[in-house]
């Protein structure tokens, strides 16, 4: 390895240490009592069912079943709770008050998971989890017990990466489905899941899953490091998680992927790499990112290399026309018209003529334009949908031209630009290279193409520089790490590379055995 | 940190308050296709310049308007003792910066030419960055000013200059008389004794002050014509004389720029009745220097080509007839040459590249005999020519209609 992994003094642990927390504050023993500070500690909150019955139709042993409404399964608590704890004739049996407990969670409780609690936080950790608590009165425990259930969006495909070929799968709000389509894809003892709950207000549920012995040690302790650094009221996405584990932030690329697929999840898990999941988003984190990761889709792996090789390359094209062909044409028309063949020259000053604004106000005005309608089209409702395209011809298109305010030939160059932007597979990185086109078209209308190619170099000098989780931006081009560059602009087929990418990986580095190029028999052993 | 901050601050202020350093807007630009060079009675320079108007030539959007009420050029007249001054002059009549990256033609006037030679004018051309050396040069004759070839309008191709080059370029092809030569060609054989310098003539037929209008060009047969006029000979940058049909086919037959031609032979009394158009043709110059103050040259051409014409009634299916067409077609050839040849001997030209033959022979004695090799060697060479013309085929029939309709 050419590179060394940053900020990696600390003992490796591989585990996520739990945060010192205030002493919790115990149950009572009596159950009015702490019925009365459930309601009183919840504002009488009306989503919060509490449930009174009496155990063994004895009107002493008083108990309650406490759950939330809409966050639990209705039916496993009326079929397995209620109808056991009423119908039980055991429990009279029980001599000592504290073997209550343990017998309704030993015979009477005919649900998954069954835990005791002691103190509120533990109560109300599990009761927002969708747990139903049961509290036995003269006890100062309870019992919490696996309901979760409720609405939840059902597996769909996921909408921001459609792919050609492959599984329609995507990731729902679930965290539990979430790991679930990926364990599935991966059946082995080695992918493990670590979990953490984050966010003072929220308490959201995250988990990383890597699979131990591909994923450097470093890398994992560094993931967990940086999430427990994270003290924050709520975790709402995703989104949050990443701004707050980037290794640097003055940037306009993104250093953290994100997926709605669980089998380019699978597939970067298989390469070494560490998955973030947040409950209640169907947005996985995938860390340590880099440059070409956002120019790869799934499809590239299920088509043939040849194909999938050139349409990376396409890709490639597509995100430097994105980022430089506005940029290249005020270049053109107000520096070097000498380098324009001279009769395509003739057409664009016969354009230019009666064009009121210089080409760089032009072209900022029309990106702006072509911007405004975008955003309009992302947020709008539908029902209006039509009509935003239909205005949006007007203001992009021969409307623009015949009012005299832009040339044609802007219009085709904000048209393509527009299209190579999203042709690009990453919207995260597509958007990054929108940003920085207006800072291109400037320097373009400021130096020419010195000002382009200028610009280019900071832009190339600053990916360099930027790291993901220790791992340098655009490795493996630079620095070049021979093993991983089988899968960058150009994809080599399965058989071709043997090694997993050495970039993330650093043990098992053999992905399969020798030999693994198809040979159709000879014609002597076909007889 | 402070510090930083200021430097950055100040670093980012060298960006901006350079501003646009150099920057041109189209509109501000005046493109101009072709440059036309005369020299006036008092000695000075008159520069023409072909404005393209742009609106005028592109079609589409916002040129419907205008439309073709107005020309697709302009043009503006200035004098001055050398180019730059030309130019400068230029500038108190057009309202925008002359711009010389797309001027594709130059055109010489003839009396300049002659004169005073084109060394002076190139100087200023090759050293301009923006002018280029890929520009084609031709000169005025006949009587034609450079100013008439610049200004005047023509048809199919709107603007003048594009269709002198395009008139030059499609002549070499298909006649093989003229030679379409870009200014560098120009300099690179002015600067060696190599070879001499050679440049198509143009010329205007008809009124020169029709040519100038738009009714020019909506009429079938315009008023003002631009053609091709032969090749000017240059020896020492200045002008000599033109050569002109059997002569300036034969030297392009020399200097190997034939791509397609016809040459037609006499047969059986009837004059021209067979003709043969060449498709390839490969001629060797090569310099035989055994006698270092005799060097003799040997041009061989290897002609292919078929049957285009037979005016007279031959059985074209018999090999042994096609043989003896390729023997008088070689010496018909070889006339052309011959003829060719004569005349740069005679003028003390050596357009034809035989300096480079023997350069290439024999270095060594050409350093000894370069200096006055256009002027004592070259007129006395010996020159041995072969052709070798080959009948490929005989185009898409074999007997001539003729001898049918005599049965």
């Amino acid at each position: 390895m050419k590179f060394k992994l940053r900020k990696l003094s600390r003992p490796i642990t591989k585990s996520i240490p739990k945060k010192p927390g205030k002493k919790e504050e115990p149950l009572d023993h009596s159950l009015p009592n702490n019925l009365d500070e459930l309601m009183k500690r919840t504002g009488n909150s009306s989503d919060i069912v509490v449930r009174k019955l009496t155990l063994n139709n004895d009107a002493k042993s008083r108990a309650a079943i406490i759950f939330v409404e809409g966050i639990v399964d209705n039916r496993s608590i009326d079929d397995f709770l209620i109808h056991s704890l009423i119908n039980d004739d055991d429990l009279h049996r029980v001599e000592a008050e504290d073997e209550v407990l343990e017998k309704i969670a030993a015979k009477v409780v005919s649900l998954g998971d069954v835990k005791r609690i002691n103190g509120w936080d533990k109560l109300f950790q599990s009761l927002f989890a969708g747990d139903t608590i049961i509290l036995v009165d003269g006890i100062a425990q309870g019992l919490s017990t696996y309901t979760k259930g409720g609405e939840s969006r059902s597996i769909e495909e996921p909408p921001t990466e459609i792919s050609l070929r492959g599984p329609r799968e995507g990731f729902t709000e679930s965290l539990r489905t979430n790991t679930a389509l990926v364990r599935r894809r991966i059946k082995n003892q080695d992918l493990w899941v670590k979990s953490i709950t984050l966010g003072e207000m929220t308490n959201t549920n995250v988990e990383i899953m890597y699979i131990d012995g591909l994923a450097r040690d470093k890398v994992v302790q560094e993931v967990c490091d940086r999430l427990n650094r994270i003290n924050i009221d709520s975790i709402l996405e995703s989104g949050y998680i990443e701004e707050l584990i980037e290794d640097q932030t003055a940037t306009t690329f993104p250093t953290v992927q994100h997926t709605e697929r669980p089998d380019s999840v699978a597939g970067n898990l298989l390469e070494g790499r560490v998955a973030i999941f947040v409950d209640r988003t169907p947005f996985v984190l995938i860390v340590p990112a880099v440059f070409i990761q956002f120019f790869q889709s799934v499809d590239d792996y299920y088509s043939r290399a040849d194909i999938a090789t050139s349409i990376r390359m396409l890709r490639i094209l597509i995100f430097l026309i994105s980022l430089f062909a506005p940029a290249v044409y005020v270049a053109a028309t107000t520096f070097h018209q000498e380098m324009i063949p001279t009769q395509l020259l003739i057409v664009l000053a016969a354009q230019r003529e009666a064009a009121p604004f210089p080409a760089v106000i032009e072209a900022i005005l029309m990106e702006l334009t072509f911007e405004i309608l975008r955003e309009a089209g992302v947020r709008m409702p539908k029902a209006v949908g039509q009509t935003i395209s239909i205005v949006g011809a007007l203001v992009i298109g021969q409307a623009a031209v015949q009012a005299g305010i832009v040339s044609p030939a802007m219009v085709i160059i904000v048209a393509i630009t527009a299209i190579a932007s999203f042709a690009t597979p990453s919207y995260s990185i597509a958007i990054s290279a929108r940003l920085i086109r207006f800072g291109m078209m400037i320097a373009a209308a400021t130096f020419g193409f010195y000002g382009i190619i200028l610009s280019f170099i900071i832009l190339l000098v600053h990916l360099c520089s930027l790291r993901s989780f220790g791992v340098p931006y655009m490795a493996p081009m630079a620095p070049f790490i021979a093993s991983g560059a089988d899968d960058t602009i150009v994809r080599l087929p399965w058989w071709g590379g043997k090694e997993r990418p050495r970039l993330t990986v650093d043990k098992n580095s053999i992905r399969q055995g020798d030999n693994q190029k198809p040979k159709p028999p000879s014609s002597r052993t076909m007889k | 940190m402070k510090i930083g901050s200021i430097i950055i601050l100040l670093l980012m202020n060298m960006i901006f308050l350079s501003g646009c350093w150099s920057n041109r807007e189209l509109p501000d630009l005046a493109l101009v296709s072709a440059l036309g060079i005369d020299k006036a009675e008092n000695g000075q320079y008159v520069g023409t310049i072909q404005v393209i108007n742009p609106g005028n030539v592109a079609g589409g959007e916002g040129t419907q308007a205008t439309g073709s009420e107005s020309t697709p050029i302009t043009t503006y007249t200035a004098s001055g003792g050398n180019l730059t001054e030309v130019n400068r002059h230029v500038s108190s009549q057009v309202s925008r910066r002359p711009y010389y990256a797309h001027t594709n033609l130059l055109v010489i006037g003839e009396k300049l030419a002659r004169e005073e030679g084109i060394a002076k004018i190139f100087d200023a051309l090759e050293r301009d960055p923006e002018f280029r050396t890929t520009t084609k040069a031709v000169i005025a004759t006949n009587n034609t000013k450079a100013e008439d070839i610049i200004s005047t309008l023509t048809t199919i191709d709107k603007i003048p200059s594009n269709k002198v080059i395009k008139t030059l370029e499609s002549t070499e092809q298909i006649l093989g008389q003229h030679m379409n030569v870009d200014t560098r060609d120009v300099l690179s054989k002015m600067a060696t004794p190599d070879q001499a310098p050679i440049i198509t003539c143009f010329s205007m037929e008809g009124d020169e002050n029709q040519g100038k209008s738009l009714e020019n060009i909506q009429a079938t047969v315009p008023e003002a014509r631009l053609q091709a006029s032969g090749i000017a000979v240059l020896k020492d940058g200045k002008m000599i004389d033109t050569i002109t049909e059997d002569v300036s086919k034969g030297t392009m037959w020399v200097l190997n720029k034939i791509k397609a031609t016809a040459v037609s032979i006499d047969w059986k009394g009837e004059t021209d009745a067979i003709v043969y158009q060449v498709t390839r043709q490969k001629t060797d110059v090569t310099a035989d220097m055994k006698n270092t103050n005799k060097p003799k040259i040997s041009v061989e051409v290897s002609a292919e080509g078929r049957i285009g014409e037979a005016a007279v009634p031959v059985d074209l299916s018999n090999p042994l007839l096609l043989v003896e067409f390729e023997e008088a077609l070689g010496e018909k050839i070889k006339e052309n040459i011959m003829s060719s040849i004569h005349k740069a001997q005679e003028l003390k030209a050596d357009y034809l590249g035989f300096g480079g033959a023997v350069h290439r022979a024999d270095p060594n004695a050409w350093e000894s005999i370069k200096g006055e090799w256009e002027d004592s060697y070259f007129p006395e060479v010996e020159v041995d020519v072969t052709v070798d013309a080959f009948v490929r085929r005989t185009g898409l029939r074999n007997e001539p209609l003729l001898s049918n309709m005599e049965n």
